[in-house]
């Protein structure tokens, strides 16, 4: 990586940051916040949190001016990471919220669970792989952590599937934005695994070779 | 089906986990951070942190150690103890918790937990239920630490929880707190009927008791002392129970 690269943690009014930090911190990556654009770092991947709603969580994004200005730094190059909330305001929409729509970065549509299983889907699932991506390593099964009540359904650009009711896309790639359904900061090892290989592929790996989750 | 939940339980006073010893004496276990971290490299699923002497004044004390448990830990985490507004809620999922337990003050005025699951989801609001046996009820419903009766009964009470937006419910037997004669089976299999996942709380002396708690409807299952004081060994539980075909997480 360039020295200059650092993550940028959108800062919003629909993620809590302090288990993701505390991930990074863990991992040993260079992050900041920013909760407006001016306030990124001027290289290195964008992650995009997100709990809630996703029409709350969009007009967050709007009025903080981080909504109009996504889809260029996408579009210059920029990697960009949603998580849960996050990776469905990737998407073209959301059922949850059929007025607003989303950031049209990723196909699809996100659409409600169920029926016939518990929603929201909250808990540890299996996740499977779908199509290879250099990023990410065969899971072979392993248990992420899940809340949340929709969902992708799995396309060429699904990376990981799950199944709640139905299969899911659990992890999605379509050129630099990728977008994780679980919460990896809250996953375990086999969480911070996945997350340290993904920003790895977005150019960021810790200073020292030692990873203190292993 | 997601996986099948082990819940190492931790009480707290003054920002200490405790141990209870004959309900005088509190023995200092360590900070809530040297737990955690322990646990979660166990492969516990999940903590639950009950903060036993919870007060207006140390609120602070409390976010400090709710910040700093959610910096290391890599799994879900739940805080309760005098949780009776939004507010407390709010600060203590800010600080990072994932769900906040409330108990006494949901059954005081029950529109709490609509309005914590209003303001954060459900999937944010454990309710704690504490029963014992009844002849009248089946099971009754005790608050303020098991010392107050009340007139509802367990499954009740329980349904009307899930009717108000509680994500999960965290039913403790208080016959069998601490007995380690194992979870009262037929507690559990009455009230897993309701449509809400459920923890199951107090008895637990060996590992079938947990495989009995969760093949007969528990979500999850919940100790204290049999994991603090390394008795039952979180791996040698989850092996014991994926031996037994439980989906659990290894």
């Amino acid at each position: 990586m360039s020295a200059a690269d650092s993550i940028t943690l959108i800062d919003y009014d629909a993620g809590n940051l302090a288990s993701l930090e505390g991930a990074l911190d863990g991992l040993g990556l260079p992050y900041q916040r920013a909760a407006s654009p001016d306030q990124a770092a001027a290289s290195g991947p964008i992650v995009l949190p997100g709990v809630g709603h996703f029409e709350a969580a969009q007009k967050s994004l709007r009025e903080r001016g981080w909504w109009r200005v996504l889809p260029g730094l996408v579009a210059d190059g920029r990697p960009l990471l949603g998580i849960c909330l996050g990776l469905q305001l990737l998407a073209e929409g959301s059922e949850e919220s059929p007025r607003a729509s989303g950031l049209g970065l990723i196909p699809g549509i996100v659409r409600r669970l169920g029926p016939g299983v518990k929603v929201p889907h909250m808990g540890w699932s299996r996740v499977h792989l779908h199509h290879p991506h250099p990023a990410l390593p065969d899971p072979q099964g392993d248990w992420l952590y899940f809340v949340h009540s929709y969902a992708l359904e799995p396309t060429v650009d699904t990376v990981y599937v799950a199944e709640h009711g139905r299969p899911f896309a659990a992890v999605e790639a379509r050129g630099n934005v990728m977008g994780f359904q679980p919460h990896p900061e809250k996953s375990g090892r086999a969480g911070l695994l996945l997350l340290q290989s993904t920003l790895a592929w977005m150019g960021v790996t810790a200073p020292a070779p030692e990873v203190p989750c292993n | 089906m997601p996986a099948k939940r082990v819940i190492p339980c931790l009480d707290v006073k003054n920002g200490r986990v405790v141990k209870g010893v004959q309900f005088k004496e509190l023995r200092d276990l360590g900070h809530p951070v040297d737990l955690a971290r322990r646990y979660d490299a166990e492969g516990a699923d999940e903590l639950v942190f009950l903060d036993i002497a919870a007060s207006l004044e140390n609120r602070g004390t409390r976010e400090a150690w709710v910040r700093d448990v959610a910096h290391e830990l890599s799994i879900p985490f739940t805080v309760g103890g005098g949780v009776s507004h939004v507010q407390d809620a709010r600060s203590l999922l800010r600080a990072g918790a994932d769900k906040v337990a409330v108990n006494t003050a949901a059954a005081l005025r029950p529109a709490l937990v609509r309005e914590l699951a209003d303001a954060f989801g459900r999937q944010c609001v454990v309710a704690a239920v504490d029963v014992k046996r009844d002849a009248e009820l089946g099971w009754r419903v005790f608050l303020k630490g098991g010392t107050e009766p009340t007139e509802r009964s367990a499954v009740d009470w329980i349904q009307e929880l899930s009717e108000l937006g509680a994500g999960e419910i965290l039913l403790t037997s208080m016959d069998r707190d601490g007995t380690g004669d194992g979870f009262d089976i037929q507690l559990l299999d009455q009230v897993s009927q309701l449509p809400i996942p459920l923890i199951a709380s107090g008895g637990a002396g060996r590992e079938i008791h947990f495989l009995e708690a969760l093949e007969h409807g528990a979500d999850a299952v919940l100790a204290a002392t049999l994991f603090h004081e390394g008795i039952l060994p979180i791996p040698r539980l989850k092996a014991y129970l994926a031996q037994n075909d439980l989906s659990v997480r290894i």
